[in-house]
C-alpha cells in the first residue's frame, strides 16, 4: 500500500531514508536465510562451500517482506500525519496536557542536548583534552563530557519545571482548546473501515483461512 | 617590537550550513597586549576566539598562532598556546574537587608532581579560591565557580589567555578580582584577550579595543580613540554606548577619557589652569 | 467601615533554607512591593536575591520543598492558603536563562505566549485577547510566527516576559532578566519591564547588579547581605551611598565618579553630566 501512494503522489524521496535503512538490512536476512537455514534439504545451486536452499529462500522472503512491511507502514504514517495536528486532536478528545506537553517537549530535548554536548566539549578541548587522537583518545573524551551533561540537564529539568508552574502548568480542568479539526466523515468510514479490514485480517490468520499466503 | 603571537589574515567562515559568520578579519595580536573584544550577540566574537584554538578552522584566509599557521594542528596542542575559558562554568565544570578541575588542564600538558602542584595552587591563590581545594565545585555559588575556570586556564600558563565574558553575573569584588588578574597577567608577560558587553571594564582594563558587527571589525584601536566621541556613530550603528566617563567627558567638553582616572586627571588638569 | 486590604506583596520577617541545607539562605527579611511601584535588589552573590525572588511568588516552598519561616502576603491574604496555580496568576516570575522559561512545546511565539492562560482554562476569546495583549504591550508582533526555539537571547527573554504578562499577574518578579543578554536584549528587556510596570500598574521587584538599569527603573532599593536587609530607601540614596561597593553592589558610575572627584577636591557639575 505504501508503494501504491508513494508512485501516486509521485515522489519516493520521503522514503528514502527509510530505503537507505532497509537495504542493508534486507540484503542481510536474505543472504544468511537463503545460504545458512539449518536443515534443509533442497538445494538450489552452490556457491563455493554455501548451498542456497529453496526453504531457506522462502523464509527469507518472508522474512524479509515482513520487515519491508513494517518499515513501509511507519514511514507512510510518519509522512502523512502532521504531528501537531495530531497531537491537537488528540488533546481535543481528552489526552492530558501533561501527555501532550511531554510529546510536544521532547522532540526538542534530542538538538538541545546536543548543543550543550557540544559546548562542553569545547570546553575541554580548550583545556587541552585531545579528542583527535586514536579512539582511545576520543574514549577518554567523554569522561568530562558526562559529569556537565548530565548536572545541567538535571538544573534545566528543576528551571523548567518552575518555570511551568509559574505558567499555571498545574491547574486543574481541561486546557483550552486553541484549533478544532473537524471529523469529516469521509475519514471516519475509513478509520472504521481499516479497523474491521485488520481485525478480519488476523481473525482468518489465526483461524489458518490464510495459508495460502506466502 | 614585539611580534605578533596571533595573526588572522583575510580570515573567513562560513559554517556549513551556510550562515556567514565571519569576513575578511584582520588583526594581529602583539605578544603581552590587552585587547577587548565588543559587540552585540551574533556579531562573532565568540566564532573568532574559537579560530584561535582550532576548535573552528577558517574556510576563507589564515591563522597563525605562535608565529606559525594553524593548518592541521590539534587543539590540544593549539590549547597549549592559546588557553580559552568560556563563558558558562556550567558547561565545564565536572570534577569533584576544585583542586582536581584545576588540575585537569595542567595534566592535559603532561605537567606532573611539584609542577603540578605548584600551577594548581598559584591558579588557585590568584582567584582567591585557595582556601576551598576540597570542596565540590557545585557548592561553590555560580560566580564563585566562574572563578574557579577561569583559574583552571590560568594553571595551563599559557602564553594567550583567552576570557569569554568574565565579569557577567559578578558582583563588585567578583569583577574587582578579575580586574586583578588581567593586571597580574599583564604584569607577567601574558596575552590577554576578554569579550566583554561591561563597556566600563573594557575601557579600564585594556589597551586596545576591537568592535566587531555581523562578523567584520568595524573599529580597533585604544579606548581613547574608540570610545571617543568621534567614533560614537560607530558605536551606535551597532547599539552600543560609550562607558559613562567617556560621555560625561564629553558632556563637559575635557576631550576623550574613557576611563573615569581619565576624567578625574582632565579635570584635575582643567581645575589647574583655571 | 470596612479596612483597605493592603494592595501590597509584603514579606514579614522570612526566614527560609533550601531542602537538604543547613543553614538559612534568607533571615528575618521584611520587604514590600506596592502596586505601581517598582522595587529593586541589589547586592553580592549569596546574599539571598534568588531566594527572596522565589519566595515572594511560592515557589518555595510550594514547588521546590525547603522551610519558610514568616509570613507572606499577597494583598492581605497568606501565599500559603493558595494553590500554586492561583500564585502564578498573581505574582509573575522571570528568570535569567531565557531558554529554560520557554515551555519547549509551542511550535510558534504565538502560541508560547498562550501557554498560561489555556493552562488556566479560559474561554477561547480571551485566550487570544490576552496574548495579543501581552505580545503588543512587548513590541513583539513581527515575531509571533517564529520558532520560539530559534531567537536570539534578547528576543528569548522578551518571549517569556509577553508569556508572564499574558496572565495579567498583580505582581511581576524578574531575578536578573538581563544578565544573559547583551546590551541590546538589556535595552529591549528594561524598557519592556519599565512600560508594563506602567501601563498595567503591577508591582514589581527586579534583582539585577546592573547599577544603571536600577537608576534607570526603580523607585525604591533594598540592597541585601548574608540573607538580611543591609541597606534600603529611595533608589536615588541608595545608589549614591559611599559604602555601595562595599556591600558588594558596583554603584552606578556616577555615583563613583561623584566620591572620586569630592575625595580629590575637584568640582563635578553635576546638571551637565549624563544621567546614566
Amino acid at each position: 500500500m505504501s508503494a501504491l501512494v508513494a508512485t501516486w503522489s509521485g515522489s519516493w524521496r520521503g522514503f528514502r531514508p527509510y530505503l537507505i535503512v532497509l537495504t542493508p538490512l534486507v540484503a542481510s536476512i536474505m543472504l544468511i536465510n537463503t545460504f545458512l537455514y539449518p536443515g534443509a534439504e533442497r538445494v538450489l545451486f552452490v556457491v563455493g562451500p554455501l548451498s542456497a536452499t529453496e526453504e531457506g529462500l522462502t523464509a527469507a522472503s518472508q522474512a524479509a517482506l515482513r520487515v519491508i512491511a513494517f518499515a513501509f507502514s511507519v514511514g507512510l504514517f510518519a509522512l502523512t500525519t502532521r504531528t501537531g495536528e495530531l497531537i491537537e486532536d488528540l488533546e481535543q478528545r481528552g489526552l492530558g496536557r501533561r501527555a501532550t506537553f511531554i510529546i510536544s517537549a521532547a522532540v526538542g530535548t534530542v538538538p538541545r542536548m546536543a548543543d550543550r554536548a557540544r559546548e562542553i566539549v569545547d570546553s575541554q578541548r580548550a583545556r587541552g583534552l585531545d579528542t583527535q587522537g586514536g579512539p582511545l583518545a576520543r574514549l577518554r573524551g567523554l569522561v568530562p563530557l558526562a559529569g556537565p551533561l548530565v548536572l545541567s540537564a538535571l538544573t534545566d529539568v528543576e528551571q523548567r519545571t518552575m518555570a511551568l508552574e509559574a505558567r499555571a502548568f498545574a491547574a486543574p480542568g481541561r486546557r483550552t482548546v486553541l484549533r478544532f479539526h473537524p471529523d469529516v466523515p469521509g475519514e471516519r468510514v475509513l478509520r472504521w473501515g481499516m479497523a474491521a479490514l485488520s481485525f478480519l485480517l488476523v481473525l482468518l490468520a489465526l483461524t489458518g483461512h490464510l495459508a495460502w499466503l506466502p | 617590537m614585539s611580534e605578533a603571537i596571533l595573526a588572522a589574515s583575510g580570515l573567513g567562515f562560513v559554517y556549513p550550513d551556510g550562515t556567514r559568520a565571519l569576513s575578511e578579519i584582520d588583526l594581529e595580536v602583539a605578544a603581552g597586549e590587552r585587547l577587548a573584544i565588543i559587540g552585540q550577540n551574533g556579531s562573532g566574537k565568540s566564532t573568532l576566539v574559537r579560530h584561535l584554538n582550532g576548535l573552528l578552522r577558517a574556510t576563507e584566509g589564515s591563522v597563525a598562532v605562535g608565529g606559525a599557521p594553524v593548518g592541521r594542528r590539534h587543539v590540544a596542542d593549539l590549547a597549549r598556546i592559546v588557553g580559552i575559558c568560556f563563558q558558562n562554568p556550567d558547561r565545564q565544570v565536572f570534577a569533584g574537587t576544585v583542586r582536581s578541575e584545576v588540575e585537569f588542564g595542567p595534566r592535559n600538558l603532561r605537567l606532573r608532581g611539584p609542577e603540578l602542584e605548584q600551577a594548581t595552587t598559584h591558579a588557585l591563590a590568584a582567584v582567591g579560591l585557595d582556601g576551598r581545594t576540597a570542596e565540590n565545585p557545585y557548592d561553590l555559588g555560580f560566580s564563585e565557580r566562574k572563578l574557579l575556570t577561569i583559574a583552571s586556564v590560568l594553571a595551563m600558563s599559557t602564553p594567550v589567555v583567552v576570557l569569554d565574558e568574565p565579569t557577567t553575573g559578578q558582583d563588585a569584588g567578583g569583577v574587582r578580582t578579575i580586574e586583578r588578574i588581567v593586571a597580574r597577567l599583564a604584569e607577567d608577560g601574558r596575552t590577554v584577550i576578554g569579550i566583554s558587553h561591561d563597556m566600563r571594564f573594557v575601557a579600564e582594563t585594556f589597551e586596545r579595543v576591537v568592535i566587531m558587527r555581523e562578523g567584520r571589525i568595524v573599529l580597533d584601536g585604544r579606548p581613547a580613540e574608540v570610545f571617543a566621541e568621534a567614533s560614537w556613530p560607530v558605536l551606535a550603528s551597532t547599539n552600543l554606548e560609550a562607558p559613562y566617563a567617556a560621555r560625561a567627558g564629553a558632556a563637559l567638553g575635557l576631550g576623550s577619557t574613557p576611563t573615569e582616572p581619565a576624567l578625574l586627571a582632565a579635570l584635575a588638569a582643567g581645575a589647574d589652569t583655571a | 467601615m470596612a479596612a483597605l486590604t493592603p494592595m501590597s506583596l509584603e514579606l514579614r520577617e522570612i526566614s527560609y533554607r533550601y531542602a537538604g541545607s543547613t543553614s538559612a539562605a534568607v533571615t528575618g527579611l521584611s520587604l514590600s512591593i506596592e502596586r505601581g511601584r517598582v522595587v529593586g535588589v541589589a547586592g553580592p552573590n549569596g546574599a539571598g536575591k534568588s531566594t527572596l525572588c522565589l519566595v515572594a511568588v511560592g515557589l518555595a516552598p510550594l514547588t521546590i520543598g525547603g522551610e519558610l519561616d514568616g509570613q507572606v502576603l499577597i494583598d492581605g491574604r497568606a501565599a500559603g492558603e493558595a494553590a500554586q496555580h492561583e500564585l502564578a496568576v498573581t505574582a509573575g516570575i522571570l528568570f535569567q536563562e531565557p531558554e529554560t522559561q520557554l515551555s519547549g512545546s509551542a511550535p510558534t511565539v504565538w502560541e508560547e505566549v498562550a501557554f498560561g492562560p489555556r493552562n488556566l482554562g479560559l474561554s477561547l476569546d480571551e485566550v487570544v485577547d490576552r496574548t495579543w495583549s501581552a505580545i503588543e504591550a512587548l513590541a513583539i508582533e513581527g515575531i509571533v510566527e517564529r520558532d520560539p526555539a530559534r531567537l536570539s537571547g534578547g528576543q528569548a527573554q522578551l518571549v517569556a516576559l509577553a508569556a508572564v504578562l499574558a496572565l495579567r499577574p498583580d505582581y511581576l518578579v524578574l531575578d536578573e532578566p538581563t544578565s544573559q543578554l547583551d546590551p541590546e536584549g538589556t535595552r529591549l528587556v528594561a524598557d519592556a519591564v519599565g512600560r508594563a510596570a506602567r501601563q498595567t500598574g503591577a508591582g514589581v521587584l527586579i534583582v539585577e547588579h546592573k547599577a544603571d538599569l536600577l537608576a534607570r527603573l526603580c523607585d525604591e532599593i533594598v540592597v541585601l547581605g548574608g540573607g538580611r536587609v543591609a541597606m534600603a530607601g529611595p533608589a536615588g540614596k541608595v545608589l549614591a551611598d559611599p559604602t555601595l561597593e562595599a556591600l558588594g553592589v558596583m554603584p552606578p558610575a556616577r555615583t563613583r565618579l561623584a566620591a572620586a572627584a569630592a575625595a580629590a577636591g575637584l568640582e563635578l557639575p553635576a546638571e551637565r553630566l549624563p544621567p546614566r
